[in-house]
């Protein structure tokens, strides 16, 4: 019991192998442009002998960054030819990649109290942060349910037995712009009306991979708003201005 | 009777659920001057701010928007069955930081400043809408640009990017951090 809840208080106060890092190097006081790396590798070592396990997956990072310690005191005891010039120093990609995430924890701090006024500030455009939203039943719909939509709607489409001749030619890019200039207009697009709206099937195919690739780039997104209700394709908030 | 532009600009920044921007205020207020513009805007903010009141007007994302005092937080919270606001995990604002003071940044880049893997707390930015994809990079495997949103600005009270704390702000920071050990 003791020893599970050791572990977890170990995840909560460290971020990661660079959290960890600076937290030894801190605490053995030492300057972080000059980082004695046999003294700072053992404590990062002792650190990661004392869980029993070790999880691969999770801890890969941190044994990464202990490789990298040895890595560079090897580096520093072996005799060289050429002296290396000043700016050589091997601990250097460590001590900037350490600069660089100090500055980050620093700046989240600030960015926490900032946080902190804010949430006592309440906004109108703020929805009610109730946990269970309507909002929430809106399910993104999957490749599955949206081929299994446009199969049975190209199955309407052949049941209308209409043979319609026609030599135009459809392009990718021209429907796909097509589909974002409707999107822009109507703010969202029934599914099923839209395909239903395709003089062929051809037209109707197009279309859809065009629906595909927006949905991979992201620019669109296909939501049911609950189970066996139509499909709408809204554009992602990430796409909008 | 008179139309008084401050009032105007008043009901424009209520019906508002978005930051309302200066420009869009100026073109729908085509009667008025510029300069009679602002001074009205300074004048309305400054009349909220003083008189007693429970809302203000504030700037964020670089528009006018309403809301409530701070002091008055504890009884909205009792109105809405709320114990605390939901705040931003470690993991996810750190992530944050980084993408505002690097973006415009990928998933590895990330991944990288924070030496553990992002994809997750990326995700959450991602549906609270904090971040936002904004390309594709021209590298290999052209991968996702992310940079923060607008919603970023407005929930913490920023009025534009250039408002994140500086850094000197942050070497300060670190300087007492420093002194506390």
């Amino acid at each position: 019991m003791e020893e599970a809840r050791d572990y977890q208080v170990n995840l909560e106060v460290f971020q990661g192998p660079l959290d960890l890092l600076l937290f030894l190097i801190r605490k053995k006081k030492i300057d972080i442009h000059d980082i004695p790396i046999a003294t700072i590798t053992k404590e990062y070592l002792a650190y990661l002998s004392q869980k029993e396990k070790i999880n691969l997956e999770r801890e890969g990072e941190f044994l990464l960054i202990a490789a990298l310690l040895i890595y560079i005191k090897s580096q520093m005891l072996l005799p060289r030819e050429i002296e290396p010039d000043d700016g050589d120093d091997p601990r250097q990609i460590l001590v900037d990649r350490l600069l660089d995430f100090q500055k980050i924890k620093a700046a989240s701090t600030l960015l926490r109290e900032k946080e902190d006024q804010q949430t006592k500030i309440w906004k109108r455009s703020v929805p009610l942060p109730t946990p269970t939203t309507e909002e929430m039943e809106v399910v993104e719909v999957s490749l599955f349910e949206l081929a299994e939509a446009f199969l049975s709607l190209m199955k309407k489409k052949e049941q209308e037995n209409v043979r319609l001749i026609h030599g135009k030619e459809y392009s990718l890019e021209e429907k796909m712009k097509e589909l974002i200039e409707r999107l822009q207009e109507h703010g969202y697009l029934d599914f099923c009306e839209y395909f239903n709206a395709q003089e062929s099937i051809e037209e109707a195919l197009i279309s859809f991979f065009c629906l595909l690739e927006l949905i991979k780039a992201r620019i669109v997104m296909a939501i049911q708003e609950s189970l066996f209700h139509t499909i709408k394709v809204w554009p992602t908030q990430e796409a909008q201005p | 009777m008179m139309t008084r532009l401050k009032d105007v600009i008043e009901s424009l920044i209520f019906v508002s659920l978005e930051p309302l921007n200066l420009e869009k205020i100026k073109s729908i207020c085509t009667e008025f001057s510029n300069g009679e513009i602002e001074d009205a805007i300074q004048e309305l903010v400054a009349s909220y701010a003083s008189n007693e009141r429970g809302i203000q007007i504030i700037q964020a994302a670089g528009g006018y928007l309403f809301s409530t005092k701070s002091e008055y937080d504890q009884w909205i919270r009792r109105l809405l069955r709320l114990d605390q606001k939901s705040k931003l995990s470690r993991a996810a604002l750190e992530t944050l930081a980084t993408v505002a003071y690097h973006q415009p940044v990928t998933l590895a880049e990330i991944s990288a400043f924070r030496g553990v893997d992002a994809t997750y707390s990326l995700k959450t930015l991602l549906q609270k809408k904090l971040v936002k994809i904004t390309g594709r990079k021209k590298s290999p495997g052209r991968p996702l640009i992310y940079r923060t949103s607008d919603k970023f600005l407005t929930y913490f009270g920023l009025n534009n990017i250039t408002d994140l704390p500086s850094e000197e702000e942050i070497i300060k920071i670190l300087d007492e951090e420093r002194l506390d050990d």
